[in-house]
């Protein structure tokens, strides 16, 4: 809209919420500048997805606000914010098992149009068709097209939910652990394909691995029991006290979690 | 490629069959069983409209009856109370289930799975317990008979469903219409939709699909599907009564849906088909048929969870997979 060019793309204000007696995010307030690569990391349960939900809408929150371009989506239900430009990935890789690859795209692409004709075949909407062949291209999925996307293999399910995401043509693509589980030579596949996508759409990612992280994000946040414990750039994070004595130093103790942390 | 022509085969050789119903079947059996046909592809909108839900937006409702209850009741009291010609009661007995349907909806499809199922049932239960008391709209358990209207006048001439093949082609050709809607239906943009919400609701919300709208839509024209079953049902018996809004009328829908196939365009009228046929032949010789149905249901749920024409599938596909 009119907002400034360095405005920030996703800026968040005091969000905070509770379940029962856990504060999963604790009064959290960050901005995502616009054209640089976003990597949140933190332990298992420092509220990271929690975040995604409710930036995407699919988590009422209990206090706080959230900008999207300058524009106020506190609240809004997730199929609106999708629609206004937000797109996000799922730490369970989550598709629609009995489509076939290019009907996922398909009907992903279609969504955003919110007109879905009762009355006209798929195949007659050219647009469409064509942005679907696109993304199947550019994801290197042309040859699965036609496969049901229940019988992908988990490499493939993962390019595929980044497909279906990109296809949706987002101002803001929110990734959940979009290597997790997966084979170097797909981590690799995946990376590059990430690396490629942030050159046209804004990126936030959540990752556990800390190799692939500080190889691609541009700004790294962490976060620690619901709340930001530093955010900065990957030297920065990388030298940052607290973030290695809660976090990095030590990765190879398994019960790190349990660790309290004070921002 | 050889798949496809021996699929194309059967089709047209089973439209062959059903256009030629009225006068081969007599020939080789009995008049009875041209009406049991005609049935069986009433009942089959009623199945259809359960597998729209089931097999294609993911819900399993068990409470159709009660839009097939309504189509009959509104063909019924409009042509017998308020003295109605056909294609205005017939117009009633569609405009009453999709109401129906609209103000069941909002409130179900806030739901899924069993609390769907259970909300569903309560609905038509309320208005089935309501048809028994509204003794004097509805008739009770005696139901509303009524004489027929004629369906076209010209000049002196008339038809209706009084021949038997005229009533019979009716029949058809709406059920063929309904199915070639269905089919274009499920090709359209919102057939996708409905599917993706059947994969993955939560996905689905987050591509962008307004899953409420989109479960309400479904459900209004899976309401629209099982009240013209009721309506034709109606003008096929003559008669509407509230023993149909019953939910063991909704159930043996959903197994006619599930054993044929959900999920697929001809499941419902191969299993509607299926069961009244073992009916119709197993109950003269036998009062316990419904045995012989639970066997079959239950031994096609276990090994062909995709019901009949998943068998098929399965069978055409390994076939053709060895052949070539």
């Amino acid at each position: 809209m009119n907002a400034p060019a360095n405005a920030p793309i996703l800026r968040i204000e005091g969000l905070t919420k509770h379940f029962g007696g856990l504060t999963a995010v604790d009064d959290v307030t960050l901005e995502f500048a616009p054209g640089r690569l976003h990597a949140i990391i933190g332990p298992n349960g420092a509220g990271k997805t929690t975040l995604f939900n409710l930036i995407s809408g699919f988590l009422p929150s209990d206090s706080g606000r959230v900008f999207f371009a300058g524009r106020e989506i506190t609240g809004l239900k997730p199929h609106r914010i999708s629609r206004l430009g937000i797109a996000r990935t799922l730490q369970v890789k989550s598709v629609f098992h009995q489509l076939s690859v290019a009907d996922n795209l398909w009907i992903t692409a279609q969504a955003q149009r919110g007109v879905l004709n009762p009355f006209r075949s798929t195949t007659s909407y050219r647009e469409t068709c064509e942005k679907v062949e696109r993304v199947l291209e550019q994801l290197g999925l042309a040859a699965l097209a036609n496969q049901q996307a229940g019988t992908l293999s988990h490499g493939d399910i993962a390019l595929l939910e980044i497909g279906m995401a990109i296809s949706a043509e987002p101002k803001l693509l929110l990734l959940d652990e979009p290597i997790c589980g997966m084979s170097p030579a797909e981590t690799a596949r995946t990376v590059a394909k990430i690396r490629e996508l942030a050159q046209t759409i804004e990126i936030v990612l959540i990752e556990h691995d800390m190799e692939v992280v500080f190889e691609i994000a541009d700004d790294i946040t962490v976060m620690a029991q619901g709340a930001i414990l530093a955010s900065g750039s990957p030297q920065a994070i990388a030298a940052d006290e607290r973030v290695r004595e809660a976090y990095l130093g030590r990765a190879e103790d398994e019960d790190y979690i349990e660790e309290p942390v004070r921002a | 490629m050889k798949r496809a022509a021996i699929e194309r085969t059967m089709l047209i050789a089973s439209a062959a069959f059903l256009l030629t119903v009225p006068w081969l079947v007599p020939a080789i059996a009995d008049r009875f069983w041209v009406s049991v046909i005609a049935e069986i592809l009433i009942w089959s909108l009623l199945a259809a409209s359960v597998n729209l839900l089931f097999g294609y937006v993911g819900l399993l409702s068990f409470g159709q009856a009660l839009f097939f209850g309504f189509g009959m009741y509104g063909v019924a009291i409009g042509v017998e109370k308020l003295a109605l010609g056909f294609w205005p009661a017939l117009g009633l007995g569609i405009a009453a289930p999709v109401a129906m349907a609209i103000v069941a909806g909002i409130f179900a499809v806030r739901l899924t799975w069993h609390y769907f199922a259970i909300i569903t049932v309560v609905f038509s239960l309320i208005f089935y317990f309501l048809a028994l008391t509204m003794k004097p709209l509805t008739g009770g358990d005696d139901g509303i008979s009524f004489t027929l209207p004629a369906v076209f006048k010209f000049g002196g001439a008339e038809w209706g469903f009084a021949s038997a093949t005229f009533q019979y082609f009716f029949i058809l050709a709406t059920v063929a219409l309904c199915l070639y809607a269905l089919r274009r239906l499920l090709g359209s943009p919102l057939g996708k939709a409905f599917m993706a919400i059947r994969d993955n609701d939560v996905r689905a919300s987050l591509i962008g699909l307004n899953v409420y709208w989109l479960r309400l839509t479904a459900f209004v024209i899976a309401g629209f599907l099982a009240g013209l079953s009721g309506a034709l049902f109606a003008f096929f018996g003559r008669y509407a009564s509230a023993s149909y809004m019953f939910y063991h009328v909704s159930g043996e829908a959903v197994v006619w849906a599930i054993v044929g196939g959900a999920g697929t365009l001809f499941g419902p009228l191969v299993g509607t088909g299926l069961f009244i046929l073992i009916r119709e032949v197993v109950s003269t010789h036998w009062q316990h048929h419904a045995l012989i149905v639970g066997a079959v249901a239950i031994l096609i749920v276990i090994f062909a969870p995709r019901g009949m024409v998943g068998l098929w599938r399965d069978f055409m596909g390994r076939w053709s997979g060895g052949e070539k």
